[in-house]
């Protein structure tokens, strides 16, 4: 018995390492020539020798730091990015410089491990599609999907702004970034509506589960909260044995441990099952906020003359970002489902894991929208 | 003493919550993220009277920042992004940098709350292809006299939107008549520091959430000091 806790401890250390690796393995230090404990006593020239010296030489900045083990960390990841943002600057100017194929395979290249590392920051929709997930019945195969088409309308959504503000009006940066944070705005009240929509559809769906059954049987006869339940019963089926699968409305939950087994189908309904409605709120709802790394990339090499570049290194930045929050959305499934297995076969517990990761989804998603949602409407980043 | 079926389950249990937990942390928002880059040379500004009166910023921002910050101002459209031209952004910079205490913060001995600063004074943005340099002079709302106490001067984003960083060559200079004992000089970044469980835990948790501090811990200080 000990050794299948010391295993389940083993299974949460190789998640949280798992998580870190997340962080860190798309941006492997040697890619971009330093190490990530890079010493200020040993500084990294700046990337982008390749390219003609300007006359005028910037200030550079010395490399950040935080103290502690974790600031080490952070100090590295940050670091990185800045290096990778140099390189990308780079690999736009060599498409004029160098020779186009190798550089646009390059740009290609590089814009996908930007996306990879950028997804780590906010608005990537990591939170809410992970959450998603976690409080409904999706599979990894869906939740890979929905990260996918995400990311895909972020891109849609950056060259969209790019190409009607800065190319057909020819507006300021100013501008660009004033319609950009409305875009977020609106993206992250979405977010909270449709969290809001998913918190009580499950609350109703919990509602019903523990209604008493008389009054269950009152409102089966009365007709309309029959109607509101969209359910379509498909996990009743895969779960029945016998002709039980239908029958919700007429048990009430008064059942011992011996049907544990209904209490698992039920428990899973309350999470509903897939439905192409919620999973289009959640994609628009994220997809409406351009990506603000594929803004500055557009931006950038719109001014090098090269817009196209742009908007075939935003495509490649998305399917990286999309393949970070598809490998969250994929880690908090497989944390659920291992949160199941965990507990034993007891349908209590299966029952409180669903019912937990249902509402606590729902109730995160509308949570994180709402606090976004009201610091975006505090007072404007000067920069 | 062989732990019972009852408590091993509910420990099992407990692991299981944990897992979820750490779940929902994988997806929580990551700050160390900034999304402009820019390098910091200031001035402490002396008066006649040995006084501090003032910071002068010039931050230089990279380049993507720059594309995404000039688009659109030249607007006589003959190629260079004059001083003129570029008026209007530097106007809104300082203007909205007001409501983030112009990521300057000016510390009095072992003051907590920083001074107050003026509205920023001769501002300007100067575009040197490829990077931009905003530079604006913060007044002191009342002048300080170093000699008491040791003034510190940090720089940074407490969200870390932008990550701040000192110049590696001349990141502080003094300019008029600072007392005869008196240093400035940029504080060095102590990597020995061992963060203890109260500080990895704040860093942890401070990347959290729209009003985080998370970029505290990369602030940078300019130590005023004199000899007494």
């Amino acid at each position: 018995m000990r050794v299948s806790i010391r295993t389940a401890l083993l299974a949460c250390f190789v998640l949280m390492i798992s998580i870190v690796g997340a962080a860190a393995q798309p941006a492997p230090p040697s890619a971009f020539g330093a190490s990530p404990g890079a010493s200020p006593s040993a500084p990294t020239p700046p990337s982008d020798t390749q390219s003609p010296p300007p006359a005028f030489s910037a200030p550079q900045a010395a490399p950040l730091h935080a103290p502690g083990l974790v600031g080490a960390f952070f100090s590295w990841v940050v670091d990185t990015q800045q290096k990778m943002q140099r390189e990308l600057a780079g690999g736009v100017k060599r498409l004029k410089t160098g020779n186009p194929f190798i550089a646009a395979v390059g740009l290609a290249g590089l814009s996908f491990l930007y996306g990879v590392v950028h997804a780590l920051g906010p608005g990537h929709g990591k939170t809410v599609i992970s959450s998603y997930v976690v409080a409904n019945e999706e599979t990894v195969r869906r939740g890979v999907m929905i990260s996918f088409a995400a990311a895909a309308i972020q891109a849609m959504t950056a060259v969209t702004v790019i190409g009607v503000f800065a190319i057909a009006l020819n507006a300021s940066g100013l501008t660009i970034k004033a319609w950009s944070l409305q875009l977020e705005s609106a993206s992250y009240a979405l977010i909270a509506l449709v969290g809001l929509w998913l918190l009580i559809n499950q609350l109703r769906g919990l509602w019903r589960r523990w209604r008493p059954a008389p009054a269950l049987a009152a409102a089966g006869a009365g007709g309309p909260q029959i109607d509101l339940d969209d359910h379509d019963h498909e996990h009743g089926h895969a779960f029945s044995q016998g002709g039980h699968s239908h029958d919700h409305d007429h048990h009430g939950h008064h059942h011992g441990d011996d049907e544990a087994c209904h209490h698992i189908v039920e428990a899973k309904d309350v999470s509903g099952p897939m439905s192409w409605h919620k999973i289009a709120a959640v994609v628009f709802s994220v997809g409406i906020r351009p990506c603000s790394g594929a803004i500055l990339v557009l931006i950038f090499a719109l001014t090098q003359g090269l817009f196209w570049a742009g908007v075939a290194a935003t495509f490649a930045m998305a399917f990286g970002t999309a393949l970070t929050v598809a490998a969250l959305a994929v880690l908090a499934l497989g944390s659920r489902e291992l949160a199941l297995k965990l507990g034993g076969t007891s349908g209590a517990w299966v029952n409180g894991v669903w019912t937990a990761c249902a509402i606590g989804g729902a109730t995160l998603i509308l949570l994180f929208g709402a606090t976004l949602f009201a610091a975006s409407l505090g007072p404007a980043r000067p920069f | 003493m062989k732990p019972t079926a009852l408590q091993l389950g509910i420990r099992r249990r407990q692991i299981g919550c944990l897992c979820a937990a750490v779940a929902l942390l994988a997806s929580s928002p990551a700050s160390a993220h900034p999304h402009v880059w820019a390098t910091v040379r200031s001035e402490i500004v002396f008066g006649p009277d040995h006084k501090i009166i003032g910071i002068r910023q010039a931050w230089t921002f990279d380049e993507f920042y720059t594309a995404m910050a000039i688009q659109g101002l030249d607007t006589n459209g003959d190629g260079v992004y004059s001083k003129e031209e570029l008026a209007p952004l530097a106007k809104v910079n300082v203007e909205s940098l007001h409501e983030f205490g112009y990521f300057t913060f000016v510390h009095f001995g072992d003051d907590n709350k920083p001074l107050p600063l003026g509205a920023p004074k001769d501002y300007w943005v100067e575009y040197q292809d490829p990077v931009s340099t905003l530079h604006f002079t913060l007044p002191l709302k009342t002048p300080l006299d170093p000699r008491p106490r040791p003034v510190a001067v940090d720089v940074y984003d407490p969200t870390f939107f932008v990550a701040f960083g000192f110049a590696k060559k001349d990141p502080v200079k003094v300019s008029g008549s600072i007392p005869a004992d008196c240093k400035v000089e940029l504080e060095k970044p102590d990597a020995e520091a061992a963060a203890d469980a109260k500080a990895l835990t704040e860093a942890f948790f401070s990347q959290l959430g729209p009003n985080s501090n998370f970029g505290s811990q990369f602030a940078q200080t300019v130590n005023i000091t004199c000899k007494k």
